[in-house]
Order: C-alpha cells, then structure tokens, then sequence
C-alpha cells in the first residue's frame, strides 16, 4: 500500500463563517462545504434564509430549496439586532479561515463586521462579499434578483429569438454567480495559505452575468456591432438547433460545426445526396440554408425517440443530446452511476433527491454527509466546544434573545 | 514587472492546457486571471479549431470568443499524436502543476495519456480531466457543444419564460446566449483544481473528474428539488405570475415584486390607475392567480413609458426593476468604468480595444498582459528556454511538423 493520505477532503481544517442567505452567497458555501469544509450557516429567528420555506402541502415542515445548498452546514442563530451580536459574530469569525456574506454593500460595516474590524480581530480572514453589483461604485446600493442581473449584466438582453424579447435568466445566474463566488474564494485561500495574507474577494452578480458575454462585448469593442438575440444560432454552425421528438414537449438538440460531423449526420439520416448538394457544400453554405436544413431534420426527428436520435447521431460522430428534464436527470444511469445525483436519507428515515458533488477526485472526494441542519442545531457545538462557553453562559444568551 | 503581479493568488503555478472544447479553455482562461502561467498546446499548423468560430473581430477573421477566453496565455504547438511531440508534452509536464485536458477517453488510451499513464509518469500532477459528461459513465466519448450540454443540464429545456415564451409557445426551447453552460463547466472545473492545489503537497497529484453536465445540474439544483415535491417543471409552469419583461416605448426592463411593499411601490410607479385599485389586488396569493390580468395592465402601461424614467423613479420607489441592456451600454456604464471591469487589450492591426476582466475582485487587480498570438509564438520560449532544447531541435522539429 502507498501512503495513505491523511486527509480526505480538499477542505478539510477550513472553516467558514457564513452569514450568505437566498440563492448566490448559499451556493457557494455548498459548494465549499462538498469539498470539506466545515461550514457554520449564521441565521437568527428573526432573520431566517427565506430559503427555508416549509412545503406544508406536501406533508413536508423542512427545508425546501435550502435543502439542496445546505445539506452539509452546520446551524447556528446570532441576533444581530441584539447589543452582543456583533460580538458573537466576531467570535465565530475569529475561529474562521473564510467569512462569506451577502448583504447589501455596508451593511457588514454597520452590524460592526465589516472587513477592517474583521481585520482587527482576524488579520489573515479571507472575507467573500457577493451582492448585486458590488461593493463600489455609484449603484453599488441597486438591489436585485437574477432575472435583473441577467438584464444589467446584458445575458438577458442577449437570450432569446431574434424576432422576440429578452428573456429572464433565472436561479442558474443566482447559482453561477455562487460558483464563481466559490472559484475566487478558493483561489484566495490558496494565497493566504501560501502568503498568510487575507484580504476581501468582490463578487458581483452582474458583472458574472456580463462575463458570459464578453466574447459580445469583445466584438463590439472591436467591431461596432453587436449580436443581438440570435435564437438558438450561433454563427458558424448549422445546423445547430432543437428539434421535436415523438411524444409531447420533447426535443434532441443537434450541434454540427466540423465537415466530419455534417458527413456523418447525411449517412445517419440516410441523406447521402446532401453531401454532393452544393446548398450544403461548406460549413458557410450550410449557414445560409440552416432554415431549410432544420426544417427537413426536425420532420426525421418527429417521429422519434430523443434517445435513438442521440444514440444514432452520437455513433456517427455527430454532438447530440435529449433535451433533459428534472426526471431525465434523475433517472439516467450515466449520472447515477457518477453519483451526481442521489437520494439520501435523514436519520429518521425521510428521503429527498440531490444533486451530489460536481467533481470526482480520485483521492479526497467531496460528498453530501450530513442531512439538512434544523435552525440553532449546532449552537452547542459552535459556542460550547468551539468558543469554549460554559452551559450557563449560552443559556443566559439563549435566554437574553442574543442567541436566538 | 510591477510588484504587484507577484501578489496573484496562484502565482508560481504552471498549468498545461490541452484542450478545444470551451470549457477548458475558460479554465484556463480563469487560472491565467488568477495568475497562473498557461501554457496552450494547440494543433501544428492552424492550431486550435476555436480560432476560426464566428464571430470574427477584423478581416483576418480573429474569433472573437477564441480571443476572449484564451487571453494571458502562452501558444505552444505540439502534434501530441508523434513519438517526439508526446516526449515533449511530458518534459512540460514534468515542469507543471495542472494538466487540464479535454481529449475524449478513448482517445486518451490511443495517445498515451491515459490517467493511469499520466499519473505514472507525474505523481505530483494535477490531472484535471473536461469533459461534457465527465471521464466515467456510459456517456464519457458522447460528444457534445454548448447547445448539448446546457441540454444535459436541466436548463435548456426550461428557457424561455414569461414574455417570451407567450409570444412564441410552440417554439422550440431557447438556448442561452453564447456558451454559458461551458463557462460554468469551465468554472467548476477552477473549483476543482483549486481544491486539489490546496492538498497537493500532502497527497500529491491526483485525478480530477470534471463534467460540464454535472456542474449545469448542479447549478440547476432547484429544479431537482421541485421534482422531489411532486412537480415536474417545464417553461410554462415556472414563469412568473406576473411582471418579468415589459416592453417600454424605447427597449425592456425587467420587473420582479417578490414582496408587498415592492407590489405597493409598483402601482404607485405607475400612478395609481384605477384598476389596481381593486380589491383582490391587495392580496398576494388572488394576484398570483390572476397574473395574466395585472399582465394586461403593467404591459399596457409599459408601453407608454420610458425605459430610463422608469429605472430612475423605479429605485426611489424600491421597485426592482432593471434595463435590459445592450454591450454598447455596459461597455461605457459609470458603474463599469468605476469598478475597472475592462482593461484594454493591444490587437495588432486594430489597436486598443476594452476587454472584459474578470468576475472577480482580487485586492491585486487581474490584468490582461497578452492578448492571443498566433499559434506556435511561444514554441522558442517554452520549448528552449524552459525545457532547456536547442534552437536547431526546434527548427527539425518544425520540419517534422512536430511543432
């Protein structure tokens, strides 16, 4: 046997104070969390994550979309509201690596955690601060949801059909951004693990809707024109669409750049004769006649299955895939079998799907390993074991609304 | 060189790129931001296949996405498929930290880069592994571009909503501009490698299993979580009960009141006209389920208005709301210009031109050093001075099309 690596996880030894709520800031410390770190979600029963709606309808009192960025935190309550709030807060951060925090810009300065007090208390913390437009600038106060930084970020100016309207990016942009969010406070970890110096990360949701258009922007930079909306298109490939499979609301998108994958779509369409159609000739060729090109593959898919279309085009070389829903994901065998999506069980024997780690390690993999904390779960935990409060002390707090 | 580029948070670190899918080449683009050297292996001759994607930039048809997402790297290039070319992939792993390669797994064995192969070779090396459905599973040689993968996802099938979608309902699903679910595989795929730096002095190299699918799932997460309560989404069902896209006299803004007060802020942005004063409209849950009659009158109203009126008397009001804007307009925004979102990049032949960053905010600022050069500018740099081989090896290579 080779040395057997102490550690297990990338994370493992890190710890985040996390005071993140709704869909971008939580995503992030998932992700950290997956990867080991130990992550203390920072709530109050005055302020609790409105992510945690109980589904009372479906016979559920738990954690609901919070569920699936929160399986692996701990829960602790800090009333920030309370004169020793901003205390306990600073106590938490002082046993911290990284803080993370979503509030608007100043708020944290106010609640008397801002980053140069944390420096005061912490000189090395690494302090992630993701808001809607950042933490400078004249509109750094605009608020906003991710169908509004899809619209100042511009992904949603350029998303749509070109003979249509813009169109609303929804929780994917909260979640890239809290995966941006997630690459950058890596990367800043790895500095202050190799420097020892801290410092603050800015994280702007617009600006990461912006970056998924910066080849546009490089265009108009360069050029003077923009692209606009363009539908399902993207210059230089055809045919590059979605079409209709048998069955209802189901489609197979087919995405053709190379020679070699237009050759190969003919033969599996057993269109032969398009390989000698001078309509068809060249890549540029086949752009000018895209229109008639998905008309004619959209009447070969209709009457089949997404899966055989896949698997025929997929064997003569050409990049296509079933346009996957919710359903689609959870039962295809590829996935499960990577374990990104699962269903785990609660100690007391409740199931719910997930969506497992994005990434496989050969040697410290990351994983879900604890259920959905309750609200306060972990408050003796982090104030006894961790800050080393007696019983009577946490209780007293408890008792006071500070921890609360 | 200026003492703070020495301050990157992955200063020092070396990463190979190989790869010609978008994804690892937005990883790579991302590492170089944070300061990484990025070495590209790209194909003798032409080079990447990237560089000839629409659209172009000038007349000698630069790609605008090659050069957006291969910036502050250097070309190096390599026919990996030779005896020599493969020897000299190796010496530049020896020299590396990452290796961040998107060859389909069969191909991999064929080539000789096989992960155990590799891992034999280089103990220490990160093998950082893109690919759109990972390296394991019955569907790691699937092929696939941005339209698959944002398909694998979950999202694809759910764009559009709203405005969009109740002008066009028999359409086909709309794909998201450009190539955001290879960016976010790209981005996972930081994450991941990242992770294994942290540890690789403790646990040396190892093998990171990316997938673009996996990390568009991910991001997609809710969706999952709905199926889990009983609900199937589709487009239809997950569109906002009212609000969303209005068009205005002059463009679109985008309107969401999630709370009372914002719904109150609304109606008085709007005047107060009389058929928002009726009763049930005070009700959030009656105007959740007579979205389509507010529609009516915000839409209405909407078009009457002034994109820029609204947005400046939206946010006296607390009403989010938001322009829908154009790169024109992001490129000389006040809040762009304060942040210093762009850096301007020296093109040869056109000049200087503003390229967007990052989407992250460092102390030390990231900056854009080198713009793409042409396949190969970097083959003398790399292959004799940091492998240390003789120009005339270069030059018989290059005879042998090697490099």
């Amino acid at each position: 046997m080779e040395n057997k690596p102490t550690i297990k996880k990338p994370l493992q030894g890190v710890r985040i104070a996390d005071f993140t709520v709704h869909a971008a800031g939580p995503f992030c410390t998932h992700l950290l969390a997956l990867l080991g770190a130990e992550c203390l979600k920072v709530e109050s029963t005055r302020r609790v994550d409105v992510f945690r709606k109980p589904h009372p309808v479906y016979g559920r009192m738990e954690a609901a979309s919070f569920a699936q960025v929160a399986a692996n935190k701990k829960s602790i309550q800090i009333n920030m509201k309370h004169p020793r709030g901003a205390e306990l807060a600073r106590k938490v951060i002082g046993i911290s690596d990284i803080m993370c925090e979503s509030f608007r810009p100043g708020v944290m300065d106010r609640l008397g955690i801002g980053y140069e007090a944390l420096k005061a208390v912490k000189e090395d913390i690494v302090m992630v601060s993701i808001s809607a437009c950042g933490q400078t600038g004249p509109e750094r106060n605009y608020r906003g949801y991710a169908p509004l930084f899809g619209a100042t970020g511009g992904l949603g100016t350029l998303t749509g059909f070109a003979d249509g309207p813009p169109v609303e990016m929804r929780h994917v942009m909260d979640h890239g951004t809290g995966l941006t969010a997630a690459a950058a406070t890596l990367a800043a970890y790895f500095r202050k693990k190799r420097t020892g110096k801290g410092q603050h990360v800015d994280i702007a949701a617009r600006e990461v809707a912006t970056s998924f258009i910066g080849d546009a922007l490089l265009q108009f930079a360069a050029t003077g024109h923009s692209p606009g909306r363009q539908g399902n298109d993207i210059p230089g490939m055809a045919p590059h669409n979605v079409y209709p499979c048998e069955g209802k609301d189901m489609w197979v998108s087919i995405a053709v750049a190379e020679d070699s994958e237009w050759t190969g779509l003919a033969r599996a369409m057993r269109r032969e004769q398009w390989l000698s159609d001078r309509r068809y000739a060249t890549g540029a060729a086949r752009w000018e006649n895209r229109r008639e090109l998905d008309k004619e593959i959209g009447e070969w898919t209709r009457t089949q299955t997404r899966e055989d279309v896949t698997a025929l085009l997929q064997k003569h070389g050409v990049p296509a895939f079933p346009s996957y829903h919710a359903k689609d994901i959870v039962e295809d065998a590829h996935m499960l079998s990577r374990g990104a999506v699962k269903e785990l069980t609660s100690p007391k024997g409740e199931k719910r799907l997930a969506v497992g780690a994005p990434w496989g390690f050969s040697k410290t993999p990351a994983s879900i390993d604890t259920w959905t904390p309750e609200l306060g779960e972990h408050n003796r935990y982090v104030f006894g074991e961790l800050l080393g409060m007696k019983d009577s002390e946490i209780l007293a707090l408890i008792e006071d609304k500070a921890i609360y | 060189m200026p003492a703070a580029l020495n301050d990157t948070p992955l200063d020092g670190i070396v990463v190979v790129e190989y790869c010609r899918s978008v994804a690892g080449s937005y990883a790579g683009r991302m590492l170089a931001l944070m300061g990484a050297t990025v070495i590209k292996i790209e194909a003798p001759g032409e080079g990447d296949p990237l560089r000839r994607m629409p659209p172009f930039i000038d007349w000698a048809k630069r790609s605008a996405l090659f050069d957006y997402i291969n910036v502050n790297k250097s070309s190096v290039t390599l026919d990996v498929k030779t005896k020599s070319g493969l020897a000299l992939l190796n010496e530049l792993l020896k020299k590396a930290d990452v290796f961040l390669d998107d060859t389909r797994p069969s191909d991999r064995k064929t080539l000789g880069l096989a992960p155990e192969n590799v891992a034999a070779d280089h103990a220490s090396l990160l093998f950082a592994s893109v690919l759109p459905f990972g390296a394991k599973g019955e569907h790691s040689d699937y092929l696939a571009y941005e339209l698959n993968t944002l398909h694998s996802g979950g999202e694809g099938y759910l764009m559009p909503n709203g405005l969009a979608l109740e002008l066009f309902p028999d359409r086909p699903p709309v794909k998201i501009y450009g190539q955001f679910a290879q960016f976010v595989g790209g981005t996972s795929a930081v994450c991941a490698i990242i992770s294994g730096l942290l540890i690789q002095d403790v646990v040396g190299g190892q093998f990171l299993d990316i997938s673009v699918q996996d990390a568009n799932v991910a991001l997609s997460c809710f969706n999952i979580q709905r199926l889990g309560e009983g609900v199937l989404e589709n487009r239809h069902g997950r569109s906002f009960q009212y609000g969303g896209v209005l068009e205005c006299s002059d463009g679109y803004v985008g309107v969401l009141t999630l709370e009372q007060h914002q719904w109150e802020g609304l109606v008085k942005l709007m005047g107060e006209p009389d058929w928002t004063k009726q009763e049930w409209l005070k009700d959030p849950l009656a105007r959740g389920r007579r979205g389509a009659q507010i529609n009516k009158g915000i839409r209405a109203w909407a078009k009457t208005q002034k994109v820029e009126d609204l947005v400046i008397k939206g946010q006296t009001l607390n009403v989010p709301l938001a322009k829908y804007v154009g790169p024109d307009e992001i490129l000389v925004a006040d809040q762009t210009k304060a942040r210093h979102m762009f850096a301007e990049v020296e093109i040869p032949g056109i000049g200087k031109v503003p390229m967007l960053t990052a989407p992250f905010q460092f102390t030390t600022p990231a900056k854009l050093a080198a713009y793409p050069a042409q396949p190969g500018a970097n083959n003398a740099a790399v292959l004799c001075e940091l492998l240390g081989h003789s120009r005339a090896e270069l030059d018989r290579w290059a005879a042998e099309k090697v490099v």
